[in-house]
């Protein structure tokens, strides 16, 4: 290891903490394993509870680049290793033309550097440092089972190869978090390099800090009761439970609109910030708002 | 800080760890060498008198899904107290604080796993059902009617493009080696075209008391298309929903029957359409693309559970998955008209409403997928 950039588990919670990102000691153990051992982060959880930061904190924690590679159906070699300028490599082609010994070269020369266009995976691996980036690559489970086998030789030795060219192997391997929201179940090969973690929604003592560093100058009675409620509204079988990420937009709609006081009306007025589905939204209507604002619904 | 079976030194500790993954295999995780051999790495780099890192540490390398972390937890717990017992090394208070958080872990994936209780409307029948009564050997093969069936279900057009000579877009890649020879002058073109892709199956069946008649043809359909659909996910409800993926992969039908029997001890019942299709919008559907599924019903539509609630699961299923496909086997015969309460409920949200009760239908079935 040429570089260990947490000496210890508390070196990475005030990094984080620096960032306002609260990162309890699994998520800080495995931040600090991964750079360690030089291993990938697999995150899992449900949208919205904050897996996606932690790969921006890190980058700003370790003052590096975020590349990032957003996973959707379909995405391919192309799109996430690399491609060649067909256009530029065309045009080079005509211009050759023109001259007979540069013709002779053609070959060697057409498939070059020049021609090479960088798509995250390999500008990851490509990066000159001096430090290592982080490589962030987000729902993994979106993207097809095939795109896994791509990855498998990114993530275990940090080198892709070109065939046209050779091989990149990575000077500065890359911290590498993937994210799931579990939509499938992944590869077990792709699984086996990675470290897991389950991200859960926050304990309330979490949550409330969450919101105290993200929305500034936040009543702190205000603080409690955004917490309460959403404690209460977890325990509703909603088809999309609100994450950390609702909470913080719910706390900052509530700052903005002048609230002070939560309220069974002001709830279901703003129930669209927190709840995602119009049968969620009804759903909320037909319970008792009240039992939720203290915490505690009880189920119909 | 504690030190759970004196882990300190180096060498009980490799044997412990090496001991526990031995545990962890037999209670079903897929414990690789190599997962050992990272596991071992990670040890070197945390403080291993740290019960709490020691256990991470652990399990960030040998768990990889929720419900495997839920298992690490449980024989950690199993392995390390008895360890701890032997030796008295640890007090009661950390394994209560520890009971608590399993029994949260528990509860969330109890309440996965199983209909909520106010939702089984008429008690479950409880009995044992012999099923090898219900499966008719005599009756005409279905294998090849399904293989086509399964055909027509699962397959889609894919995003991802695979060249050839024909297609519908030109592979520039492919075009540009393959003309080196011509001196890059594109004489011919590679194209590409899209793939085709699997779609995933998820049935769902009802096994209720009135659907008794139509057991035998239920049965080799479920089995039917499970083997040839190997990703697709069959559930059976009645009051309660069981999933039977696993029995039916088995290779023979005796074996399937037998443990399918043994599983489900709601066949026969009353029926609940709605926390069925909602178990589904919650659970099954969610744990795959769902944009990416074809979800069969296969019911006469007779329900004693809320009428509301068939609804609004059907109008949030419809919304999940791309295709909704309900078969009736009541709806054969020419004078049927949708009585039941159930059916009516679910109609404005089905994207293909089929007949089906045997093989001769079945086929009429296939060959109007064919036609949609």
């Amino acid at each position: 290891m040429s570089d260990r950039p947490f000496s210890s588990l508390e070196r990475v919670q005030t990094l984080f903490a620096n960032d306002h990102y609260i990162a309890d000691r699994a998520l800080a153990l495995t931040v600090k394993l991964a750079a360690d051992l030089q291993k990938p982060i697999l995150l899992e959880g449900e949208a919205g509870v904050g897996k996606t930061e932690v790969a921006k904190v890190l980058a700003r924690a370790l003052d590096t680049p975020l590349i990032r590679l957003q996973c959707y159906e379909g995405l391919d070699a192309s799109t996430a290793l690399y491609e060649w300028n067909y256009a530029r490599q065309i045009l080079h082609i005509r211009m050759a033309e023109q001259d007979v010994t540069a013709r002779a070269a053609l070959e060697s020369t057409i498939f070059d550097d020049r021609f090479l266009l960088n798509r995250p995976l390999l500008a990851a691996i490509r990066h000159p440092g001096p430090r290592p980036a982080v490589l962030l690559i987000d729902e993994v489970d979106r993207a097809d089972e095939e795109f896994e086998a791509f990855l498998l030789e990114v993530l275990s030795d940090y080198q892709i190869t070109v065939p046209e060219i050779g091989t990149f192997k990575a000077t500065h391997p890359p911290y590498v978090v993937l994210t799931s929201n579990r939509t499938r179940e992944l590869n077990d090969a792709l699984k086996r390099r990675c470290l897991y973690l389950w991200v859960d929604y926050p304990t309330p003592e979490k949550e409330r800090e969450i919101i105290r560093q993200r929305v500034p100058g936040i009543d702190a009675a205000l603080a409690d009761a955004v917490t309460l409620t959403m404690q209460g509204l977890r325990a509703v079988d909603f088809y999309k439970r609100p994450g950390i990420a609702e909470a913080l937009d719910w706390s900052r709609a509530l700052q903005g609109l002048g609230v002070l006081e939560l309220s069974a009306d002001v709830l279901q007025e703003t129930a669209g910030v927190v709840l995602k589905y119009r049968e969620d939204v009804e759903r909320l209507r037909a319970l008792d708002a009240n039992a939720i604002l203290n915490g505690k619904p009880g189920q119909p | 800080m504690s030190d759970p079976a004196g882990l300190a030194s180096g060498e009980a500790l490799r044997e412990h760890t090496l001991r526990f993954c031995q545990v962890l295999r037999e209670d079903g995780l897929p414990v690789t060498p190599a997962r050992v051999i990272d596991a071992l790495h990670a040890l070197q780099h945390i403080d291993p008198t740290e019960e709490a890192d020691f256990r991470l540490a652990l399990r960030l390398n040998l768990a990889s899904s929720r419900e495997q972390e839920v298992l690490f937890e449980q024989a950690f717990e199993r392995y390390f107290r008895q360890q701890a017992d032997t030796r008295q090394l640890r007090s009661g208070i950390r394994g209560e604080t520890m009971r608590g958080q399993l029994g949260h872990h528990y509860k969330t994936l109890d309440q996965q796993v199983e209909a909520p209780p106010e939702a089984w409307g008429v008690a479950e029948s409880g009995h044992h059902v012999d099923l090898s009564s219900r499966w008719d050997p005599d009756a005409p093969p279905l294998a090849q009617i399904i293989r086509e069936l399964a055909k027509r279900l699962a397959t889609r057009p894919s995003r991802r493009f695979q060249s050839g000579r024909q297609g519908e877009r030109i592979d520039l890649r492919r075009s540009v080696r393959r003309n080196a020879r011509h001196g890059f002058d594109l004489l011919d073109l590679s194209r590409a075209k899209r793939k085709q892709r699997r779609t995933r199956l998820v049935m769902l069946c009802d096994v209720s008391g009135s659907m008794d008649a139509f057991n035998p043809f239920l049965l080799q359909l479920m089995f039917g298309l499970q083997q040839a659909l190997k990703s697709s996910r069959t559930l059976v409800f009645s009051t309660a929903t069981t999933e039977i993926t696993a029995a039916l992969r088995r290779r023979t039908v005796n074996d399937t029957l037998r443990e399918v029997a043994e599983t489900v001890r709601h066949w026969s019942g009353g029926t609940d359409i709605g926390a069925a299709i909602g178990r589904l919008n919650r659970g099954v559907i969610r744990e795959g693309a769902a944009s990416a599924t074809v979800a069969i019903i296969i019911s006469d539509g007779y329900d004693n559970g809320v009428l509301d609630r068939i609804a609004s699961e059907m109008q949030a299923l419809q919304r999940q998955v791309s295709k909704v496909v309900w078969i009736n086997p009541m709806y054969g015969a020419s004078t049927f008209k949708v009585r039941a309460a159930g059916m009516k409920a679910a109609l404005p949200y089905i994207d293909h409403f089929l007949p089906a009760f045997d093989a001769r239908s079945l086929r009429v079935l296939v060959r109007e997928l064919a036609l949609i």
